[in-house]
């Protein structure tokens, strides 16, 4: 990764058809056999605003943005000041422009890029049927090295139904750009790839690798309340629940939603809802019940800026804390983190596993990062995590069923109704063995004691963190993160590495219960670590100096939303310490 | 109508009982309703272990508990979603929801307003006592202007009480009645005729609270039997709730044909690979 | 109700009347016995075991009617489908007119109200019934239950004042959730 990419970004507004370009650019990359990352942004408007589209090109697979951009194509300069702190750009970085629509703003040249003008509108306007976005994906292709033929096959099927002259005009426009790159600056390139000599790759976004995670994993059912970022989570789940047999309802809000879900899983099916910040504070009490009644669900909070509305197109890290500390009462339950746009699967799919071996919640934290951009990544490897509940068939000879049966694992077999000789009411109130309430002190006490087994006990195999060592092994500086913090951790330490440091990437997918003794096996002769995350209070930091020993030189550094960090910032800190 | 099956083994009512002492006050409505409820699941003859009874936070909410079925004690409000969501995920179980004014009408209120439009088959029993009991007696969204009896509003709330019929019936409600818990006989047939009928059915019954609305016994002799039987339209059934002083009981006030929500499967064969070929370049 | 149910006296079978008399007191039977749960719920220890014992009473007067059905093919009837005058059958204490404070006196006076109430139902399918025996054996029945309220109100001054008193409870009604 730190071999070789090309970072872009293509701004416009209105009917530029950015977000259009970005995608074709995307699709085509992916023909020629490259990797990607593609995140976007816009501004609030619900039609004809601007947006960016931002994407990172390589020839093995994109962990992370990078710092700053190589190139900013910009189709016209409609606010684009909006997204100057999106998309640094360096002295080297190439701005290039339409000379017919003026000069760049002041606020995309604090460090002086190169810049060229390209005459998009003007190209685009000689050609019948031509638009300046398809000029501008021409000249990109050419300088950047992506092979035309990739970029063809993109536009015919896309345009198809648009008819041949569709196709011949925009692809005209394209290779009008293409022509025109020739006299542009240069930026760096990619080589071209032998697609059919690569592994399987998808392309795929966070919130779509969620809803697979969930069907993977067995889900069956799902309570859907839209809400932004984590809506295509449910939008992709519809249509694919119909075609395994499962169900998805529109439910009246957030409130519904979990206890739709609760009502499913109490009937015997794995079931699943997605929010985000809003919604997981309305969830929060039902999920309280699920935690008593101990039913499994799965709630997938695809994180945004908060607190209350924030900035809900941004993604930030700081749900952690409701999600771990949320219900009222003690409360064990199952808190996961997917770390990547391909761990949104795994870590979805794990979930599910977990929730329905346990009997109880888990929490499955994205963010709008991972779930709403698309990446060109290799094909996930499949899984055997299939949610597997311990279910009861008979009760003991001559015994009463006892639902929440005190079990050495604190997981009791569940009657699933329809089962005859096993009814039993299932229960918020504090209850006994058989289930009927109780307020005597020694049934809470053995209730409360059976759910914090179950979970603290449950053997979370290697699945707890992803632990990535510099190449040269050893050190004695860890990164511990999280989410989606985790990409340009990553690409930190590569860099790092490639210079000769040594360090150890410690990325947590399990969040809570916390796992104090294997990150102190982690952890073992590293004598200073950095905490990285995005949150404006430290939260994960704070998380972690609760449940776990953490080396006497701990550094946190964290940033709230809307900005990703970037692997410089990161990069710098390990560098400061190596000297 | 769901999939109500007559089994050869001819169950009692008392046999539809769990062996849990109810905590409600001796003269309590819901005595009569638990006693209703079992005796038209015996009518119905269903297999105890293919019937749930779902309900909310409240004395009323305390019925599943008092069965011999499988039963659900959700969280205030919410027990309308999980029975739909328990209904839709296994549409073969008859599925009851058992809830008060406070729980069914306060802040169960806009899953109620929902539950009558998606019209899932499943079967409302509300006992309407117009006050929290549970909670020492509360004002209820049902609770007259006017009724002085609560700390918490010692002058009377002075809103004008929800009308839970007349709500239903526009918002869905596929099958619509109210009954006396002084009837219980009535209360069992009308039971079996809800739960029979497909789509959502919605059984109001006046249940007086003895301890803190002791005045409602007198319920018991102002309700009459409603003079009309039900009709099958909409806007004569509204005229009718909306003339309606909230005593005529006994009978079925509207029955709806609106088929019931069940989704729709699209099972193909190949299933998860086809969803995964979607992503491969 | 403010209407009153008049479907007038029923004309039964033999059948049907054996299956009415069955029904009476296995409800009335059920009835006190639930009354008598909720007494001892409620810690009413007097009027608990009161019903109670009107419970046992009951019991004994099933097996007597199963004594006189023998083998005789009872109709199946819907708990709707019988012919009484009010809301249950005429022997079953309503059961939403008890107290968990109410006196023993004012047990066995519910209890008394409802025998008469039996003794009349049995009275009017006597007068309304063409066949003799139906005639003769609901007649049997209402005397049956005359005697019964005898028996109560003897019970009853057996009991003497101590029969008067309600449980006084000076405690507010508890919360529970």
């Amino acid at each position: 990764m730190a071999a070789q990419s090309v970072s872009l970004v293509i701004a416009g507004s209105g009917g530029a058809g950015v977000v259009t370009a970005g995608s074709l650019l995307l699709e085509a990359a992916a023909n020629a056999g490259w990797y990607a990352l593609m995140t976007r942004s816009a501004g609030p408007q619900i039609r004809g605003g601007e947006a960016a589209a931002m994407i990172r090109f390589a020839t093995e697979p994109v962990a992370s943005h990078d710092d700053s951009f190589h190139l900013l194509v910009a189709i016209d300069w409609e606010n684009i000041s909006r997204f100057a702190a999106e998309i640094p750009l360096v002295a080297d970085s190439l701005l290039i422009g339409d000379p017919a629509l003026g000069d760049a703003p002041a606020a995309l040249l604090r460090n002086s890029p190169r810049q060229a003008g390209l005459a998009m509108s003007e190209i685009a306007s000689s050609i019948e049927g031509g638009r300046p976005n398809m000029v501008a994906l021409g000249a990109i292709a050419g300088m950047i090295g992506l092979p035309v033929a990739a970029m063809a096959s993109v536009v015919t099927r896309q345009l198809k139904r648009k008819g041949q002259a569709a196709i011949d005009a925009s692809m005209a426009a394209f290779n009008a750009g293409l022509a025109a790159a020739a006299g542009l600056p240069a930026v760096p390139r990619l080589p071209a790839v032998d697609s059919a000599a690569r592994e399987e790759r998808w392309s795929i976004t966070g919130n779509e690798a969620t809803g697979l995670g969930a069907i993977r994993g067995g889900v069956r059912f799902v309570a859907a309340y839209p809400i932004t970022p984590a809506t295509e989570v449910l939008e992709w789940l519809a249509p694919s629940l119909a075609k395994v047999g499962g169900v998805l309802v529109q439910a009246e809000d957030e409130l519904a939603s979990i206890n739709q879900i609760i009502g499913a899983s109490y009937g015997g099916v794995p079931a699943l809802t997605a929010t985000s910040g809003p919604g997981l504070s309305l969830m929060i009490e039902s999920i309280g019940l699920a935690v008593a009644a101990e039913v499994p669900v799965v709630v997938v909070d695809v994180m945004r800026v908060g607190p209350s509305t924030g900035i809900a197109t941004k993604s930030e890290q700081s749900d952690l804390n409701i999600a771990v500390y949320g219900m009222h009462g003690d409360a064990p339950h199952v808190v996961v983190a997917a770390n990547s746009v391909a761990d949104c699967l795994f870590t979805t799919q794990w979930a599910v596993h977990l929730a329905e071996s346990m009997q109880t919640p888990a929490l499955v934290l994205t963010d709008q990062l991972l779930g709403q951009s698309r990446a060109i990544l290799p094909r996930p490897a499949e899984l055997a995590f299939i949610g597997q509940r311990q279910t009861a068939v008979a009760a003991g000879e001559g015994q009463r069923y006892k639902r929440y049966a005190l079990t050495g694992s604190g997981v009791s077999p569940m009657a699933i109704p329809g089962t005859p000789g096993l009814t039993y009411t299932a229960d918020g109130l504090e209850h006994n063995e058989l289930g009927t309430p109780s307020s005597q002190a020694s049934d809470h006490q053995a209730q409360m004691d059976k759910r914090l087994r179950k979970v603290a006990g449950f053997d979370y195999g290697d699945h707890w963190a992803d632990i990535m060592d510099a190449e040269a092994g050893g050190g004695d500086i860890a990164i511990i993160t999280w989410g989606s913090s985790t990409g340009p951790a990553r690409e930190a330490l590569e860099r790092f590495s490639a210079a000769g440091g040594k360090a150890r990437l410690i990325s947590l997918r399990l969040i809570a219960p916390a796992q104090p003794d294997k990150l102190a096996a982690a952890l073992a002769g590293f004598e200073r670590a950095l905490v990285v995350e995005q949150s404006h209070g430290g939260q994960f930091h704070r998380m972690l100096r609760a449940f776990y020993d953490l080396p006497r030189q701990t550094l946190a550094l964290y940033q709230p939303g809307p900005l990703p960090i970037g692997p410089a910032r990161i990069l710098d800190q390990l560098n400061a310490w190596r000297t | 109508m769901d999939a109500a099956v007559a089994e050869p083994r001819k169950l009692a009512a008392k046999d539809y009982k769990s062996d849990i002492k109810p905590i409600w006050c001796p003269g309590c409505g819901d005595y009569s309703v638990l006693n209703a409820l079992t005796r038209a699941l015996a009518e119905l003859a269903l297999p105890p272990e293919m019937v749930a009874v779902v309900s909310g936070i409240g004395c009323s909410s305390r019925i599943p508990a008092y069965t011999s079925v499988y039963g659900f004690h959700g969280v205030h409000g919410r027990a309308l979603p999980v029975a739909t969501g328990l209904k839709l995920a296994r549409p073969e179980l008859t599925v009851i929801v058992t809830s008060g004014d406070g729980d069914g009408f306060s802040i169960g209120g806009n899953h109620f307003l929902h539950a009558c439009r998606r019209n899932v088959d499943i079967t409302y029993i509300v006992m309407d006592n117009q006050v929290y009991g549970m909670t020492k007696g509360q004002a209820s969204p049902t609770t007259a202007p006017d009724w002085e009896g609560s700390k918490l509003t010692p002058e009377g709330t002075g809103i004008n009480p929800f009308q839970p019929l007349v709500v239903g019936l526009a918002s869905g409600a596929n099958f619509i009645a109210r009954v006396s818990a002084s009837d219980p006989i009535n209360m069992a047939k009308i039971i079996v005729e809800a739960v029979r009928h497909p789509g959502f059915s919605l059984v109001q019954i006046l249940s007086p609270c003895v301890t803190f609305r002791p005045e409602q016994q007198e319920w018991r002799d102002i309700v009459r039997t409603a003079v009309v039987d039900y009709t099958d339209d909409a806007a004569r059934a509204a005229r009718r709730l909306m003339t309606d002083d909230g005593f005529n009981v006994g009978k079925v006030l509207y029955k709806g044909s609106r088929p019931p929500f069940r989704p729709e499967f699209e099972v193909t064969d190949g299933s998860i690979a086809e969803l995964e070929a979607s992503f491969a370049i | 109700m403010t209407d009153s149910r008049d479907i007038g006296n029923a004309v039964l079978t033999m059948p049907e009347l054996l299956a009415h008399a069955l029904a009476m007191e296995s409800e009335a039977c059920e009835r006190y016995g639930q009354l008598a749960d909720q007494m001892e719920n409620c810690n009413n220890a007097p009027v608990a075991s009161l019903f109670r014992r009107l419970e046992d009473i009951e019991r004994a007067h099933v097996r007597e009617i199963e004594a006189i059905c023998g083998n005789v093919a009872l109709p199946r009837l819907a708990p709707w489908e019988y012919a009484w005058r009010d809301n249950e059958s005429p022997e079953t204490i309503d059961i939403g007119s008890v107290s968990y404070q109410m006196s023993q006196r004012d047990a066995v006076a519910l209890a008394i109200e409802h025998e008469h109430r039996a003794a009349e139902f049995y009275r009017g399918v006597a007068d309304a019934a063409p066949d003799a025996e139906v005639k003769r054996l609901a007649r049997q029945f209402a005397g049956e239950e005359l005697a019964h309220v005898q028996w109560l109100r003897d019970w009853l001054t057996q009991m003497g004042s101590s029969a008067e008193r309600g449980v006084d409870d000076p405690d507010p009604p508890n919360s529970l959730e």
